[in-house]
């Protein structure tokens, strides 16, 4: 069979097309791009089947394991393929090693080594002991990490855009440079030895938390990657959809407690932003793909991501800060199409 | 109950756009007054309080965008209103050693032309439903000449206040306290003109970009 590969602009991409087996896979097409372009690995591409002009839906993508048969409309003989560069990529496991090595190399040297002489405090620096608990949490957090990437997180998404890295990790070393700066500062107010303790303590339960939950969704996969989207059980996340992100703002929120520096609480809004925003949608995924209608499982009642934070549970009644803003931009959205 | 919500919105549009309109024309009537009267040194004196009033209304902006009320993206909206706002509070009122300077002018008359055009684009087209083709050419036309020379005030104000910013220590914060925090208004300024130098040439070009959409369109039409 012949395959025409075409670009967004509808210009050939391959000149004269490739031919195929008619047993080949998408996956088979994408090695074939591959030695004709010599430059456009399979995790670089993205093909979908070409939408009619001034369409608004979404173009189907290939998926890399079924047949290219299965996307022929009746005529088998030939398919027009969309073809996009996805740009130079990396592994999931490379990003997150390196965003994660960042914050594990910079905190120490504020801690270990005389970098505050450059800001204009000279003489001897007294370390209190808050500081040095601080420099093991978050050590073992960073370490933590790296471990969990490498032996724990099974990847739905083999490969990530390389310049994710430069976002991630600017994201990572900027904000790891900035806490380390004020936690290990020569002029630093450390807290009461009671706030510490239950600071660190309320930390490292919800580390260890993190962790468990990590497992419980490790084991939701195969060992490939591929398992699909199940309904986590177990745990907290019976109690709330992204578990592990209730776990991971927990365990900033107690470092905080024990250092009480504005930075780390800066760094804490930040993250609890970006994570609540991937929790919604993760939340709301989940509910749209377990509706208990065709023999499915209905997702059950559920926080999204911290208690009080929920959607829609009780019909469109907006309940929650978030989902009053929803609500809100809703009803405008409506205006607006009345408008149009 | 939807048809009633649209009406609302168009007249709190149209009376948002055209106050605003007016405060700006103001400053521009003012500046170029004092300009021609008594000299650049006293156009800060002339406009301050319309200025002052007409920029901080520029948040609201941020707020309409915010809650779906207009269609322009935040992230185009957020920086420009921010940048002016520093340069309204955190510089000219602030530091009254730059108020004196010759690009009070330049900015003052390049931010209200730049602003009469728009409000009076956007206050037209809520109120009639469209504007007219010459004010859409405007709309989209005098950023190419008034963006760099607004940018470029803007920037030589940062840049004119730096040393008296640094010898008031104005806006400081200082370790030790509580909360372990410092601020330094000095090195916030320097990151501020760090941000200009990516941040112009992109506000350009998204500018070119929306231009070139406007008057593709209104050609089509």
């Amino acid at each position: 069979m012949k395959v025409t590969l075409i670009s967004r602009s509808g210009k050939e991409f391959i000149k004269g097309g490739l031919e195929l087996n008619d047993s080949a896979t998408v996956a088979d097409l994408q090695e074939a791009i591959y030695r004709r372009t010599k430059k456009y690995y399979p995790s670089r591409q993205r093909l979908t089947l070409p939408l009619q002009p001034g369409s608004k839906e979404k173009p189907t993508v290939l998926h890399y394991k079924k047949s290219v048969k299965d996307y022929c409309n009746g005529n088998s003989e030939n398919l027009t393929v969309m073809f996009k560069d996805l740009g130079p990529q990396v592994s999931y496991r490379t990003l997150f090693f390196f965003e994660y090595l960042g914050p594990l190399i910079i905190y120490p040297i504020f801690y270990y080594l005389p970098v505050y002489q450059y800001f204009g405090y000279k003489g001897e620096r007294a370390i209190h002991p808050v500081q040095t608990y601080a420099l093991y949490c978050w050590c073992f957090h960073y370490f933590k990490r790296i471990m969990e990437t490498f032996f724990v997180h099974r990847f739905s998404h083999t490969t990530s855009p390389l310049s994710n890295v430069f976002r991630n990790c600017a994201y990572y070393w900027t904000f790891g440079a900035y806490i380390a700066y004020y936690v290990n500062h020569p002029l630093y107010t450390p807290v009461s030895d009671l706030q510490m303790k239950i600071g660190f303590g309320f930390g490292l339960v919800c580390q260890l938390s993190n962790f468990y939950c990590h497992i419980l969704l490790r084991n939701l996969r195969s060992p490939t990657g591929n398992g699909g989207y199940q309904i986590p059980r177990g745990f907290l996340f019976n109690i709330v959809t992204c578990a592990n992100y209730t776990t991971e703002i927990y365990q900033w929120l107690g470092f905080n407690i024990a250092t009480q520096t504005v930075a780390g609480y800066v760094f804490l809004v930040v993250a609890a932003l970006i994570m609540t925003n991937w929790a919604l949608a993760k939340h709301r995924r989940l509910k749209r793909l377990f509706d208990g209608k065709e023999g499915r499982p209905k997702y059950p009642r559920r926080w999204v991501i911290t208690t009080p934070i929920r959607v829609e549970m009780n019909g469109k009644r907006p309940l929650g800060p978030l989902d009053s803003a929803a609500y809100l931009k809703d009803v405008v959205r409506e205006v607006n199409s009345h408008l149009d | 109950m939807a048809g009633f919500l649209s009406v609302l919105r168009r007249i709190y549009l149209t009376l948002y756009n055209w106050t605003v309109f007016f405060g700006w024309f103001q400053v521009l009537y003012l500046a170029l007054k004092t300009l021609k009267e008594s000299g650049h040194e006293h156009v800060y004196d002339a406009v301050e309080k319309p200025l002052q009033l007409a920029q901080t209304a520029a948040v609201l902006e941020i707020l309409h965008g915010l809650v779906g009320l207009v269609r322009s993206p935040i992230t185009a909206t957020l920086p420009q209103i921010s940048s002016r706002l520093y340069v309204t509070w955190g510089i000219l009122w602030s530091f009254p050693e730059t108020r004196t300077h010759i690009l009070v002018s330049s900015l003052v008359i390049s931010w209200s032309i730049t602003e009469i055009i728009r409000y009076s684009f956007f206050g037209t087209k809520e109120a009639l439903g469209s504007a007219p083709s010459w004010l859409l050419w405007l709309r989209y036309s005098t950023f190419l000449l008034l963006y760099p020379s607004g940018i470029t005030s803007e920037v030589g104000l940062i840049y004119i206040a730096m040393p008296y910013i640094k010898e008031s220590e104005k806006y400081c914060i200082r370790m030790p306290n509580k909360w372990n925090f410092s601020f330094d208004y000095y090195y916030a300024a320097i990151l501020t003109l760090g941000i200009y130098v990516p941040g112009s040439p992109h506000m350009y070009t998204y500018m070119l970009g929306q231009r070139k959409k406007a008057l593709s369109k209104s050609k089509r039409e």
